[in-house]
C-alpha cells in the first residue's frame, strides 16, 4: 500500500489547482527517489548529488523567490514543497530550506544586481549551492554576540573567524556569511576557493544523517569587496532568511509526522498480538487519535500561516509559533509512532526512528523551542527574556 | 507533424476500489490518475516533439473531472487539449467513435495510445480507433522514432524485438517502455494552468453515444483467496509435491 497522507479535514482543498499539482509531484519524487534511498544515505551519512540535480530540475529551489530563474511561487506553495520534502526526510527538506530560504533569499533581498544575476539563476536549477553561516561554536541562541569579523583591506574584505552546524557547508559552492564589519553585522557571499577559507565537515551525528552539517573556517579569508550584500545592515538581514525557513519548517515538521502516523496506522492494523490487530485495543487507538487531532491542528496552523505570509499580513511571533508547535508534536508524534511499532520501530525498515532522531534536530535548528517560546513571551508581556541585561 | 496521445483518467492503482450495485463507486475514489500506459505513450510523443519537432495533442473523453488528466500532460509539455466532455456510461464502440472524430478534428498524423487502460484492461480503444479512422494500427510498442520520413516503432514479440516500419499515418498501441516518464517541473505546471483546453461534446463531434457496442454489465472482486495450506515435517513432502504438482501446476 503507497504512503497516503493523514488529511482528516481535507485542508489541502484549500490550495489551488496548482499547489496540489505540485505537491503531487513533489510527493511522487518522493516516493521514487528519496524513499527508497533514504535509509542507505543515512547510513552512509550522505546526501545524494542526484537529489541536488532532480531538486533543481523540478525547479522548486527558492520557490517564493520571482525573477533571476527563481520560481515565483506562493509561500503556501513553499510550504506544501517542505512538507512532501519532510515526509521523506528532513535532511532533504534541510537542504532546500537552506538553499532556498537561507542562501538564495538574503541574495535576492540584500544583493546587488549584479550579485542576482550571477547566483540566483544557478542556485535555482541545482547548479550552485548554497548555505548560511550565522550559528558560531559560542554563539547559537545568540548571534548578535558573534566574534566573526571582516576589516576592510584595500580592495578586498579580510574575513576570520568560525561557524558551525552550517547545512549544506562541505558541499556549498558558496556561503552566505554574517560577519561583522566595524562592529555592524553585514552579509558576505563566500565562494568555495577562497582563499582562507575551509569547511569540514561534521561527523558522528545521530540525526539528520543524510545531510550534510559543516564548520565554516575563516583564517585571514580574502575576498573582493563587490562580494558584502549590500541590501541590509544588522540582525534583520540573517533574521528575515530565518523567517522564511521557520515558515517552510512548520510546513515540513507536519509532513514528518503524516510520514509516522501513515506507519504507526498500516503498522498497528496488521500487528497481531492476542490474536487481534493491536489497533483494536483501546491504549492504541488512543494514540492514534491523538496523532491524527495534533496533525489536524497543525495542518491548519500551516495552512493559515501560509495564508497570512502570501498576504503579507504576517509578524515573526506567528511563525515562532508555527515552528514551535508543528516540530514540537511531530516529534512527539514520532516517539509515539515508535512506541506502537514496538522493537520493530527502532529498524530501518520503518521511517519512524529516522524521523525521530531527525526531528531532535529540527527542534533546535531555527531558533530552539525554548528561544520561540521567549519571542512569544515577550511579545504576551512586552518584557524580554532572553537576558537578564536590559 | 502533429502526434495524436489518447489519455484515459483512470483511479490511481493504489487507491482503494469499492463496488456497489455491480459498478465501481467512483465517490470513493481518493485519486485519480492517467492510465499507465497512456503515460509512456504521451511520453514517447513527447520524444517525437523534442526530436522530430512534433506538436503533441493530447485528447481526453470523460467527465469533466478528466481534463485534470489533460493539465497533467501539458505540464509535462503537450501543446494542445481536446476534452470530449461526457458524463454517462457508455460501450466501448461509441467511445471509439468520439475518439476517432476528435482525432480527425485534430488534424494529426499519428495516434499514440496504451495498450489497454489499467481500470477496465480491455485493450480495445487503439485497435477500434484505428478501425474507424481506417489505419493501421501496431501494438506492444516500445517506441517510435521518424526515420527517413517513415514511423519506426520498436515492439517487443515472444522472441525478441521487433522494429516495423509504418509509411503513413498510424495508430501505435504502447506497452511500457524503456523511457523513464518525465516529472512535471514547476514551471511545466504554471505554464499547464494557462493553456486552453478545447472542450466538445459528442454532439459537437457528430457521435452518438446511443450505440455502445460492447458494455460491462457488472463487475466484481476477484475471488477471495483460499486460506493457506500448512505442511510440517518430512514426511509431508510427498503430499506437498503432488500439491505442488496436480493443484499449483509448478513444478
Amino acid at each position: 500500500m503507497g504512503y497516503e497522507a493523514l488529511d482528516f479535514y481535507d485542508v489541502d482543498s484549500l490550495l489551488t489547482d496548482e499547489e496540489r499539482m505540485i505537491r503531487d509531484a513533489v510527493r511522487d519524487w518522493v516516493d521514487e527517489s528519496v524513499i527508497p534511498k533514504i535509509e542507505n544515505a543515512c547510513r552512509e551519512g550522505v546526501f545524494l548529488d542526484e537529489w541536488r540535480q532532480e531538486l533543481g530540475g523540478m525547479g522548486i529551489l527558492g520557490a517564493p523567490l520571482k525573477g533571476y530563474g527563481c520560481p515565483g511561487l506562493s509561500y503556501t506553495a513553499y510550504g506544501v514543497i517542505c512538507r512532501e520534502l519532510e515526509r521523506g526526510d528532513s535532511g532533504i527538506r534541510s537542504f532546500a530550506s537552506v538553499q532556498g530560504s537561507l542562501a538564495m533569499y538574503p541574495i535576492w533581498d540584500f544583493g546587488s544586481e549584479e550579485q542576482k544575476e550571477k547566483y540566483l539563476p544557478k542556485m535555482a536549477s541545482g547548479e550552485l549551492i548554497g548555505c548560511f553561516g550565522l550559528t558560531e561554536p559560542d554563539y547559537g541562541s545568540n548571534p548578535g554576540d558573534m566574534v566573526t569579523k571582516a576589516e576592510e583591506d584595500d580592495d578586498h574584505y579580510i574575513l576570520n573567524g568560525a561557524k558551525m552546524w552550517i547545512t549544506n557547508g562541505t558541499i556549498a559552492d558558496l556561503a552566505v556569511v554574517w560577519a561583522k564589519l566595524d562592529g555592524v553585522i553585514r552579509g558576505f557571499i563566500v565562494e568555495k576557493g577562497d582563499e582562507g577559507f575551509s569547511a569540514p565537515e561534521m561527523k558522528g551525528k545521530h540525526s539528520l544523517k543524510a545531510s550534510v552539517t559543516s564548520e565554516l573556517v575563516f583564517q585571514d579569508c580574502k575576498i573582493p569587496k563587490d562580494r558584502i550584500l549590500p541590501g541590509v545592515k544588522g540582525l534583520r538581514g540573517p533574521f528575515s532568511c530565518l523567517n522564511n525557513a521557520r515558515f517552510g519548517i512548520s510546513w515540513g515538521a507536519v509532513g514528518a509526522a503524516q510520514s509516522c502516523f501513515d506507519s504507526a496506522r498500516s503498522y498497528a492494523m496488521s500487528r497481531i498480538q492476542f490474536d487481534h490487530p493491536i489497533a483494536a485495543y483501546q491504549l492504541v487507538q488512543n494514540k492514534l487519535a491523538w496523532m491524527l487531532r495534533e496533525i489536524t491542528k497543525a495542518q491548519l496552523l500551516a495552512y493559515h500561516l501560509g495564508v497570512k505570509k502570501d498576504s503579507g499580513e504576517w509578524v515573526p511571533e506567528h511563525i515562532s509559533l508555527a515552528k514551535m508547535n508543528n516540530v514540537d508534536i511531530a516529534l512527539e508524534i514520532a516517539r509515539v509512532a515508535r512506541d506502537i511499532h514496538g522493537a520493530n520501530g527502532i529498524l530501518d525498515e520503518y521511517p519512524v526512528m529516522r524521523h525521530m532522531a531527525n526531528l531532535e534536530s529540527v527542534k533546535t535548528y531555527e531558533g530552539t523551542h525554548d528561544i520561540h517560546n521567549l519571542i512569544l513571551g515577550r511579545h504576551i508581556t512586552g518584557i524580554q527574556a532572553f537576558t537578564r541585561e536590559a | 507533424m502533429k502526434v495524436a496521445v489518447l489519455i484515459k483518467q483512470v483511479p490511481d492503482t493504489t487507491a482503494r476500489i469499492s463496488i456497489s450495485g455491480g459498478l465501481v463507486d467512483e465517490g470513493s475514489i481518493s485519486k485519480w490518475t492517467i492510465s499507465p500506459y497512456d503515460e509512456y505513450a504521451l511520453e514517447a510523443a513527447l520524444k517525437l516533439q523534442s526530436e522530430s519537432g512534433a506538436k503533441v495533442v493530447a485528447i481526453t473523453l470523460g467527465p469533466q473531472r478528466s481534463s485534470k488528466s489533460l493539465i497533467d500532460a501539458a505540464a509535462v509539455g503537450a501543446d494542445e487539449l481536446m476534452h470530449v466532455l461526457y458524463e454517462g456510461d457508455t460501450g466501448s464502440l461509441s467511445l471509439q467513435s468520439a475518439l476517432a472524430a476528435a482525432v480527425r478534428k485534430s488534424e494529426a498524423d499519428i495516434v499514440l495510445a496504451g495498450k489497454q487502460a489499467a481500470d477496465t484492461n480491455s485493450g480495445s480503444t487503439a485497435p477500434g480507433v484505428a478501425q474507424m479512422l481506417g489505419l493501421p494500427c501496431v501494438g506492444l510498442v516500445s517506441e517510435v522514432k521518424v526515420v527517413d520520413g517513415n514511423f519506426v516503432a520498436t515492439r517487443s514479440t515472444s522472441s525478441g524485438m521487433e522494429r516495423v516500419s509504418v509509411n503513413g499515418p498510424c495508430v501505435f498501441a504502447f506497452d511500457k517502455g524503456d523511457e523513464e516518464l518525465r516529472r512535471p517541473n514547476v514551471r511545466g505546471i504554471m505554464m499547464a494552468k494557462k493553456k486552453p483546453i478545447e472542450s466538445l461534446s459528442p454532439a459537437d463531434l457528430g457521435v452518438s453515444m446511443e450505440d455502445g457496442g460492447v458494455n460491462v454489465e457488472s463487475v466484481g472482486y476477484p475471488p477471495e483467496k483460499p486460506a493457506g495450506q500448512t505442511f510440517q515435517g518430512a514426511a509431508s513432502a510427498s503430499e506437498v509435491v503432488t500439491k505442488l504438482r496436480e493443484e499449483a501446476n509448478v513444478i
